[in-house]
């Protein structure tokens, strides 16, 4: 009771809920304008968070991703442009029903459904997560290879698009991580005589340049602002939809069961989550052929998921220390630099901090009703604001917060290559999630294999010696098989309805 | 051909980071040391690199039979050098931070910048001037990054 009354204090002060209100307002706005994504919008404000305490720089960080997951919805709704990837799965419903005179009715709808879906993620949150801790206790060095080896695997097979370009955006995550002093021997590696370099490269300028430099330069890519002011409708935000949940209320819990489980599963993120949510919807609703057509059901099914998807992804990362997002990739380097190490002990160490997490989490959620409200209310002034005014200072906040975790230029030409290497992959359809988990996790596979091989005099049939381990392991060999697997189970049935043909 | 040459390109790395991964010394107590995961990463650059390129092969041979460019649109330079700007800004303000300042230097930036996408001269203007203060005094004051001065410090 002590912790939790603890977890409380460190929430309900004038400084971390001044910063809850101050992300909720920055959430908001970099969500709603096209272009800036709540990763880019988490990447840029790190540097920030570096000089809070933990919990006001976790809130900071929670807050600012569900509040600009659900905004992102204001453009997608108005101007058929989605201001994050995760409201790409229902733009084309949004607009639609906006065009004929209900975008605030739509976004209304949006709004109440992402609260419904960050607060059943966070429900499951506390629920699973301490026991899942207790079982995590458990684990060594073994057990953390076969997981860490895990969620990187798995984000190479969630990946939208090829995976070979999945695989390879990995290993450049993994390359970087391998930069520095090496923890066993003490060998620097690939430092090239940089001295800034000897302590490995630090994830934030990385983190940057990748999600925020990279959009910078398809921003000046490409050409002209192009936004025409759209009719802004005078419909009620809130009055029609009591009868909307009324009729569709098991979508939203299908889809915020959804977005938590695909949210769990490194490297799949909520946007992924929508996409799933919005063909699952389709597939079992009684009004399949309205989907896209401007339906209000599909945007309850994915408007659940996504904001369920930003909670579930924290439950492998608080558990294991194991990422499911880019976002929380982005957490775990912000633990790590605080020198609170993700993982089951984050359980047991008394210190109130996960409940506060929690509650951070709630608040971050219901938080989002008043200020949504606002934003619906005030869309015009986020979906007109220009780009080319806002992108020059967004690149000034990108040099002087890459500078500024080590007052090292040596981080701001890491930003530089980073984002030139990310714009010429992301122009070629590599995706940049798993060279994020590679970057975080990278670390975390080598010295637990390092320290597994150390213990068992390098024998590595120890890593399939103990019943957790062995079947972590399994299930790591199996997802590798699983296309071979695959291809085997359709030829074969292929060649079966071959041979009834020939028979009949 | 974007695919395969980008597929040549990562074989290519892939034998650079072995080859750097050989230096490395070796540890007693184990066979393997710290070339083993960057020698493992350079095999798997290796083989994705070479999936990446050997997938685009038929396509290329088809369009080499039939003599038909395919998808090779001709490259848009003017829009590859205006993706830059951002770089060259950055490179910019490495350059100049040191004797202009921070703050001066990230005001060119965002004086530039605004020109190049066509806004009006004195948005831009007020616009970079104001940014950079605020940015500059942010950083400076209130998170105690040691920005570099330069004519700052003639101001006072």
């Amino acid at each position: 009771m002590d912790t939790i009354l603890l977890g409380l204090q460190l929430v309900f002060n004038v400084e971390t809920l001044l910063v809850i209100l101050a992300a909720s307002v920055f959430g908001v706005f970099v969500g709603a304008v096209p272009g800036l994504t709540a990763t880019m919008a988490v990447a840029l404000l790190v540097p920030i968070t570096f000089y809070m305490d933990p919990v006001p720089a976790i809130a900071a960080i929670v807050t600012t991703s569900a509040m600009a997951i659900f905004s992102g919805d204001i453009p997608a709704t108005y101007l058929n442009i989605p201001g994050t990837p995760s409201s790409a799965a229902y733009v084309g419903d949004s607009h639609l029903l906006a065009r004929s005179g209900r975008a605030r009715e739509t976004l209304g709808v949006n709004l109440v459904c992402s609260v419904f879906g960050g607060i059943f993620g966070t429900i499951i949150l506390v629920f699973v997560s301490p026991s899942l801790a207790e079982v995590a206790l458990q684990f060594s060095s073994f057990e953390y290879f076969w997981l860490a080896l895990l969620g990187l695997s798995c984000s190479i097979f969630i990946a939208i698009g090829s995976r070979v370009k999945a695989f390879l955006s990995l290993m450049i995550g993994l390359l970087l991580s391998t930069v520095g002093l090496d923890m066993m021997s003490g060998a620097p590696r690939f430092t090239f005589g940089i001295p800034d370099l000897m302590a490995g490269i630090n994830f934030i300028p990385v983190m940057i340049g990748m999600f925020a430099l990279n959009e910078l330069m398809l921003f000046y890519g490409s050409r002209g602002d192009g936004r025409a002011m759209p009719s802004l409708s005078k419909d009620s935000v809130f009055s029609q939809v009591p009868g909307h949940l009324k009729a569709y209320w098991p979508n939203m819990f299908r889809g915020g069961s959804i977005g938590t489980l695909i949210g769990a599963l490194p490297g799949a993120g909520a946007d992924i989550a929508a996409w799933i949510s919005y063909a699952v919807g389709k597939g079992r609703s009684k009004q399949k052929e309205a989907y896209g057509t401007g339906h209000i059901e599909g945007i309850v099914d994915a408007s659940s998921a996504n904001n369920s998807g930003i909670s579930g992804a924290w439950v492998p990362a608080l558990v294991f220390g194991i990422p499911g997002d880019s976002i929380t990739a982005i957490v775990i380097g912000v633990l790590y630099m605080k020198g609170m190490n993700p993982g089951p002990t984050i359980f047991m160490d008394g210190s109130g901090l996960i409940y506060a997490l929690f509650v951070v989490f709630f608040l971050a959620n219901l938080v989002m009703l008043p200020i949504g409200y606002a934003a619906i209310r005030s869309a015009k002034v986020f979906i007109l604001t220009p780009r080319k005014v806002l992108m020059p200072i967004i690149l000034c906040f990108c040099i002087v917060g890459a500078f500024s975790i080590n007052n090292s230029i040596t981080d701001v030409w890491i930003m530089l290559i980073i984002g030139a290497v990310a714009s010429i992959l992301a122009r070629c359809d590599f995706p940049m999630a798993p060279a994020i988990l590679g970057l975080v996790l990278g670390t975390t596979l080598e010295n637990n294999f390092m320290s597994s091989m150390l213990k068992s005099n390098g024998d590595l049939l120890a890593f399939f010696s103990r019943p957790i381990s062995a079947g972590l392991g399994a299930l790591v060999i199996l997802l590798w098989l699983s296309p071979l697997l695959t291809m085997a189970y359709k030829k074969f049935k292929h060649a079966n309805s071959n041979k009834a043909q020939e028979l009949s | 051909m974007r695919d395969f040459i980008l597929g040549l390109a990562f074989m290519l790395s892939g034998c650079i980071v072995i080859y750097v991964a050989q230096q490395y010394p070796t540890m007693a107590s184990l066979q393997f040391g710290p070339s083993l995961f960057p020698s493992l990463i350079g095999g798997g650059f290796l083989i994705g690199g070479l999936f990446l390129s050997v997938k685009q092969v038929p396509i290329l041979k088809t369009q080499y039979a039939s003599n038909t460019p395919g998808n090779n649109r001709p490259l848009p330079i003017r829009s590859l050098l205006a993706s830059l700007l951002p770089c060259v800004m950055i490179i910019f303000y490495i350059l100049t931070s040191e004797f202009l300042g921070a703050a001066v230097s990230l005001a060119i930036g965002i004086f530039v910048l605004m020109l190049s996408r066509k806004a009006s001269l004195l948005l831009s203007l007020a616009v970079s001037i104001l940014a950079s203060l605020t940015i500059y005094f942010i950083f400076s004051t209130y998170l105690m990054i040691p920005l570099p001065e330069g004519l700052m410090r003639f101001w006072g």
